[in-house]
């Protein structure tokens, strides 16, 4: 009995031991960037594709969250040991997140070498951090309906569209907040004319409205709604797949829909996180991306294939019909527009 | 609060012994402590001797049947007699013996597999028993175990369990609130009141010798008569019918209750009392009617001066 | 020739009555219909009518590594916390209805706040606990998370039996020999068991279809399905979901159905 006991203990001892030698030795060799992004068909590619290569050329393992909410998740955790070391989001969030502190300000070409070659609306004084795509917020509408090609944002007021149109739940949409802001333009005196904006709305009326923009491209597939306010790339992604929808820009500007990169000012592999975006705004990353996704490419030096490039704001002058919005406005405005705009789309 | 107060019984071996009363009286506290799931706050519980005060229940080796039966209901009635040998570690084939043996005492041979859910309220009574019974224990504690049963049932497993018991030897302690019950059943029966002891003797002593009013009055019908002060009581039976002129009271018949070979009447006195009185008679009809005048008489040494 | 059968007169309360029921069972069962027609339709959205039969949308689910790991996480979650609460959730049970514990209706209420509590609070309160004891958020984390909410469930239902409970059957075991131990083995726990188990699977489904207490605790490459579900929805929304929801329910369904059949919830419903 005695012997087999001390074998035992012997045993368990030197289980602990070896358990206990493994991750110190993957700690020293390996860093962890933890990281924010898409899922779908952009996180399949990055995760099959350029995060591998990622890991691989800066020696390092990428934890890619791609379960919401980011943002709330930063703020609930620590400012000196973020739960994230790069955030990806859409434009408006990153302008909260630096209101708390969450995020840098500006990403330059002095931590980013890459940033040098970005087109100017990815690094513009309206991009906290930097964008590394953008889309083209525009109309989509149904090709077998008899319908013109928009030419104008006005053209989604037409009378025969009533009950026929889509957007969005305004409050919880950032395309949604988009449109709110180019009614004010279209049909105001700017972008910041809500007082334009609301009625132009309220004119919009019968129109359907939805959360997020997936709703959107079903409802245009589906045939529910003829016409509706969407992302470029919402359309694109059908291309090939003979569905009936196609995607306008309107003459009065497209509205820029950024996927922005950002480094948390706690994190602890600060070198690793500028890396990353670097990596990320480099033309063969960019190239591989935009073309999976229909994303338009933030590196002016990125040459897609002639399907790609005809659609997507790859020249100067395609970019130059983008218009971003002033998020740190309407985020200061955001519960009375709210409010408003819950009021008039109830009624 | 006190349930029980100063209770002093000395139950003897083999007896089959009963505690009779209202509810609310002790006598099932009594019984919980001599089965051990109660505590008293002083003094002894003695069995054979041996002072089981402090001894835990599943030690002191006594069998009980509650009111509600308490049959396991996930078990088989096999399994649920057998669960006081196995307790016991009883060899196997020892236990399936005496499993068999119990069952066919209490006449339920063939219902080994039932659940106690598919059984009638008659035959879980006699695995109740069957299941006490089948660890020969020296003490059977019973507590009102006929109370749930109709009438007729009832009378039938009365007659069963006083033959079991005589048959087995067993000192049986018998809780009841019904006085028909106790006198049919016991050898003695102590007739508890308000946690007190009022009286133990034999049913008949009971019965006839009623030494406090309470145990007078409890126990079948009673007239209780105020004489110089003290209260005696006489039964109804010990009342003749003489004629009018000789009789100790003399008064009307206001109702007669025909009980088949008797006839309880209520008769009221010229001076306002009424008394019950009891004729045994051989024909079919009560041989009064309400209304008739009639004279009452009684020996002196057929009432019973009473305590209290 | 038999007597004519005698007709049942109109009866209007009746009427109401299965006229109601109707309506319930078709307020709970439509949705699932729809989710059906939706899993089993070839186009990624819901057409009516439906323009074909396809399990294109099953295989993609079954096909999918995302969906899979995140379904067997799913299932390894639940069935911790389906232990993990019937053995915390029964112990309790008794402590309070056996205890005689001061405090017994204060401890009650404690022990079934987290009901009250909106779950993504206690996801997020769980969460910053978490990292601020430095531990991360591991998947024991996420169970005990999970058992957390799921442990009301089983004391309820074990307190309802418990209730109910006639201890003179306690009694007779003790009277028969048995010590206080075999008592409870033997007696108790057999007899408290559907009320333990049926909490068991409420704590199970509970903690399989969770969401607002995973949103906050699940870490990458480990996401619970509805986490999982929730995510994909944004980027695809198409019949997979559906699949996924068809999938889930029929596991919840036969989750319930297993234990139903080994330990039979029904079989002392009288006690």
């Amino acid at each position: 009995m005695i012997s087999r006991r001390t074998t035992l203990k012997a045993g368990a001892g030197l289980a602990a031991a070896a358990t206990l030698g493994a991750p110190a030795v993957l700690h020293a060799q390996t860093r962890v960037l933890k990281i924010t992004t898409w899922g779908g068909k952009w996180g399949e590619v990055m995760k099959g594709t350029v995060l591998p290569a990622f890991e691989k050329e800066f020696k390092c393992t990428v934890q890619a969250d791609q379960a919401f909410p980011f943002v709330p998740k930063l703020q609930a955790s620590p400012k000196n040991d973020p739960i994230y070391d790069v955030l990806h989001t859409n434009s408006n969030e990153q302008w909260n997140s630096l209101s708390e502190g969450l995020v840098m300000a500006k990403i330059t070409a002095k931590e980013v070498p890459n940033v040098a070659d970005v087109y100017p609306w990815a690094a513009s004084d309206k991009i906290v951090g930097v964008a590394i795509f953008t889309s083209a917020i525009g109309l989509g509408f149904r090709t077998d309906k008899g319908l013109a090609k928009p030419t104008s944002w006005k053209d989604l007021a037409a009378p025969a569209l009533a009950g026929l149109r889509g957007g969005y739940i305004i409050p919880v949409n950032s395309l949604g907040q988009c449109h709110l802001m180019m009614l004010g333009k279209v049909y105001g005196k700017g972008l910041t004319d809500l007082d334009a904006a609301y009625k132009a709305l309220e004119a919009l009326k019968p129109i359907k409205l939805v959360d997020f923009t997936g709703q959107m491209e079903k409802m245009l597939l589906s045939g529910e709604v003829s016409m509706g306010v969407i992302h470029d790339s919402g359309v694109f992604r059908y291309d090939g797949q003979n569905q009936p929808v196609d995607f306008a820009a309107p003459s009065e500007g497209v509205l820029a829909l950024e996927q922005v990169l950002n480094v948390t000012p706690g994190s602890k592999v600060k070198d690793l996180a500028f890396g990353y975006i670097d990596y990320m705004l480099r033309p063969d990353v960019q190239k591989m991306l935009a073309e999976a996704v229909w994303y338009s490419p933030a590196n002016k030096k990125v040459k897609l294939d002639a399907k790609y490039d005809a659609r997507l704001l790859t020249t100067e002058a395609k970019v130059a019909t983008l218009i971003q919005p002033d998020w740190k406005w309407y985020n200061a405005r955001k519960e009375d527009i709210d409010a408003r705009v819950t009021r008039i789309l109830k009624g | 609060m006190l349930a029980v107060d100063d209770v002093t019984l000395d139950i003897a071996a083999g007896e089959f012994f009963s505690l009779l009363g209202p509810s609310g009286c002790g006598k099932t506290t009594s019984l919980r402590m001599i089965a051990g799931f109660e505590l008293p706050d002083s003094g002894r519980v003695h069995v054979g001797g041996r002072d089981i005060t402090d001894v835990a229940v599943h030690k002191r080796d006594m069998g009980m049947v509650f009111q509600s039966y308490a049959l396991f209901p996930h078990r088989t009635v096999a399994e649920n007699v057998a669960f006081g040998l196995r307790m016991r570690e009883v060899p196997r084939a020892d236990i399936e013996r005496r499993v068999k043996a119990a069952l066919a005492q209490v006449a339920l041979t063939g219902l080994e597999e039932r659940k106690p859910g598919q059984l009638s309220g008659g035959q879980q009574q006699r695995v109740a028993l069957a299941r006490a019974l089948v660890v020969e224990p020296p003490v059977l504690l019973c507590d009102e175990p006929l109370g749930a049963l109709d009438r007729k049932l009832r009378q039938q497993m009365q007659f069963e369990l006083k033959e079991l018991q005589k048959r087995l030897g067993v000192t049986l302690v018998f809780v009841t609130h019904d006085q028909e019950e106790a006198l049919a059943m016991s050898d003695r029966i102590a007739v508890m009141n308000k946690g007190r002891v009022e009286q133990v003797g034999a049913p008949t002593e009971i019965y006839e010798r009623p030494r406090t009013r309470f145990v007078a009055d409890f126990i079948g019908e009673i007239n209780i008569l105020e004489e110089q002060g003290t209260a005696r009581a006489l039964r109804p039976e010990k009342i003749r019918f003489v004629a009018t002129a000789g009789a100790r009271i003399a008064g009307t018949v206001e109702t007669a209750n025909f009980l088949g070979g008797s006839t309880l009447y209520r008769v009221r006195a010229a001076d306002g009392r009424t008394l019950l009185a009891r004729e045994t008679h051989a024909g079919e009809r009560s041989p009064r009617a309400p209304g008739d005048a009639v004279g009452l008489a009684w020996h002196d040494h057929d009432t019973v001066a009473l305590e209290g | 020739m038999s007597a004519p059968a005698n007709r049942r007169p109109f009866d209007a309360g009746r009427a109401a009555y299965l006229a109601l029921n109707g309506t319930l069972l078709a307020f709970l069962l439509v949705p699932i219909v729809v989710v059906l027609i939706f899993a089993l339709n070839p186009t990624p959205y819901i057409s009516f009518p439906p323009v074909g039969v396809s399990l294109r949308w099953f295989e993609k689910f079954f096909a999918s590594a995302d969906f899979m790991n995140a379904l067997w996480l799913s299932l390894w979650v639940a069935a911790c916390v389906l232990v993990l609460s019937i053995t915390i959730g029964g112990a309790c049970a008794l402590a309070l209805a056996r205890g005689n514990l001061p405090g017994r209706a204060f401890l009650t209420a404690f022990f079934m706040s987290p009901l009250m509590l909106p779950a993504i609070l206690t996801g997020l309160a769980l969460f910053q606990s978490y990292l601020l004891a430095g531990i991360g958020r591991p998947t024991w984390g996420l169970i005990l998370a999970h058992t957390l909410v799921a442990v009301p469930y089983v004391l309820r239902t074990t307190l309802a039996v418990l209730h109910n409970f006639d201890r003179r059957i306690e009694e007779a075991a003790a009277v028969l020999g048995a010590s206080p131990a075999r008592v409870f083995f033997e007696i108790t726990l057999p007899l408290i068991r559907p009320g333990v188990f049926a909490g068991g699977v409420f704590a199970f489904i509970v903690s399989f279809d969770q969401f607002p207490v995973s949103l906050f605790l699940v870490v990458p490459k480990g996401e619970t399905l509805p986490v999982v579900l929730f995510n994909y929805m944004k980027f695809d929304l198409d019949g997979a979901i559906a699949a996924a929801s068809m999938v889930s329910i029929l596991l919840a369904l036969s989750v319930v159905l297993v234990l139903e059949r080994l330990i039979g919830l029904k079989a002392y419903v009288k006690l």
